[in-house]
């Protein structure tokens, strides 16, 4: 039962989210944009750039998925949904969507840049596509308004765009692990970049994810008022 | 069109309906003041006048449920009161429905009427009182809860696997309760294309799509013309008269010799 209502809510989130073709094409247009900006310039600088566009579509669609879907929410857990089920569902919506809006850029990348660890750069994408739909979905959940939403995701984006990647504070961005990734895919260093990457975004995943099922289970929590008979 | 013209072509509906120059006062006094509490339109929320009277005039002909047996209580809600900072919305409100009984919630704007449903729902918490339900509850809110780009199929497919309903079986049942609200071509249209009443038909149906022994449903009626209004009533009669507890909030203050419990919160906030 469990199985079949995760993938109905994964289901049709994704169909809501294919549905809207304008969106779509914004989605694919805004890593398109991070990866031409400074492809001239140093295409390693611009591939690292397009992970984090992916990462900024990703968490966006994810941010107005949930927003989206806050109304109908209670009347599925009224249905008989549980809260797991419903945001995990979500989940698997927006990680499929990632994966399709992520797919056409590692093609790009494959044609238009030769002597990369392509395989890496494979796993940087689904490295910052993860961590993007919870991270959109936890924005979503603590701030259910839209614009307040979008300003805060674009305030994330922004720091881990303008800040030093060496420095501490870098790490506690949801998006490091991308570029440590990255670093290794396209400057062919040493494997510690790879594993410090592979780290970090599955603690982040984790971290996100625990705390969209305490939002998310306290907000469509059983009320104590409401007793059975 | 003015509010006032609006209700003086309603009163010359209502009488060439036949009604009592009691019940026409009745029924232009109450829209007037909800017209005057919501400053809406009286277009957008009654419709045409002749349309409206007519409406008016077949729920008074309805049948109601009086002098049957009724089943166990549904719904038990004792001693609820909240607030919003300094304002008491509601302040120890008692409701108890049994199976077989719709109960209408009625009140000026602002009285409390859909926070009282979303208390007894589960959705909202009291400040103090409590809700005891028996069997499965369904609630339709007053808007939302649906997918704007969502079909009325997927969204019955949705609803329907919490409920534990085949795919098939979803999508048969929703259309099956559809019609009887006069939607007969659910088709592909997502529901952000849907018109105001139909939206509302589709968020009526998610909530009936399993059967359901308690619904909850706030202000169900929302864009219905008039036969769909007309249909609305009858279904919720026949699901009463099936065994079902419904609550209705509702400023349509005409329905009330049509239900069988009329819990008013204006008087309620007022005492």
């Amino acid at each position: 039962m469990t199985g079949r209502r995760l993938f109905t809510v994964a289901e049709m989130t994704l169909r809501e989210l294919l549905r809207r073709r304008a969106v779509i094409g914004l989605l694919l247009l805004l890593p398109l944009a991070f990866y031409l900006i400074r492809r001239d310039e140093y295409v390693g600088q611009s591939v690292r750039s397009l992970f984090l566009g992916i990462g900024w579509a990703v968490s966006t669609a994810a941010l107005f998925s949930t927003i989206g879907a806050r109304s109908i929410e209670p009347r599925l857990r009224m249905a008989g949904y549980r809260p797991y089920e419903l945001y995990l569902g979500r989940l698997g919506g927006l990680w499929t969507l990632g994966v399709l809006l992520a797919a056409p850029f590692l093609l790009l990348v494959r044609l238009d840049v030769a002597g990369l660890n392509y395989g890496a750069v494979a796993l940087a994408m689904l490295c910052v596509l993860v961590v993007a739909a919870p991270f959109g979905m936890l924005i979503a959940s603590l701030l259910p308004r839209e614009m307040e939403g979008t300003l805060l995701l674009l305030t994330a984006v922004a720091l881990q765009m303008i800040i030093d990647p060496a420095t501490t504070i870098a790490k506690a961005t949801p998006f490091w692990s991308s570029r440590e990734i990255g670093t290794y895919a396209v400057d062919h260093m040493s494997s510690d970049y790879l594993v410090r990457g592979l780290m970090h975004g599955a603690v982040v995943t984790m971290l996100l994810l625990a705390l969209v099922a305490t939002v998310s289970s306290v907000r469509l929590r059983r009320r104590t008022h409401l007793r059975r008979a | 069109m003015s509010a006032e013209s609006w209700l003086w072509m309603l009163a010359g509906e209502l009488r060439r309906q036949g009604l009592d120059p009691g019940q026409v006062a009745t029924v232009v006094t109450d829209a007037r003041n909800h017209l005057r509490d919501s400053a809406e339109d009286p277009y957008q929320t009654f419709g045409a006048p002749e349309r409206y009277a007519l409406a008016v005039a077949e729920s008074l002909a309805g049948p109601a449920s009086r002098g049957r047996p009724l089943g166990p209580v549904r719904l038990e809600a004792r001693g609820i009161s909240k607030r919003y900072g300094r304002r008491h919305v509601l302040r120890d409100v008692n409701l108890t429905v049994r199976s077989g009984q719709i109960a209408a919630i009625v009140g000026a704007n602002g009285s409390g009427k859909t926070t009282l449903l979303r208390i007894c729902a589960g959705l909202l918490s009291p400040d103090a009182g409590t809700v005891t339900v028996q069997g499965r509850i369904s609630y339709s809110p007053q808007e939302g809860g649906t997918m704007p780009f969502l079909l009325p199929d997927e969204h019955f497919i949705l609803v329907g696997a919490g409920e534990g309903l085949p795919r098939d079986r979803a999508k048969a049942s929703g259309r099956a309760w559809a019609q009887t609200l006069g939607w007969d071509d659910v088709g592909a249209t997502p529901a952000r294309l849907l018109s105001g009443g139909t939206r509302q038909k589709l968020n009526l149906v998610l909530s009936t799509l399993a059967g359901a022994d308690l619904l909850l449903l706030d202000e169900p009626y929302q864009g219905f013309d008039r036969g769909a209004y007309v249909n609305l009533w009858e279904q919720l009669w026949r699901l009463r008269d099936e065994g079902a507890a419904i609550v209705v909030v509702t400023h349509l203050l005409n329905q009330l010799d049509q239900v069988d419990h009329v819990l008013d919160l204006t008087e309620v906030a007022g005492g």
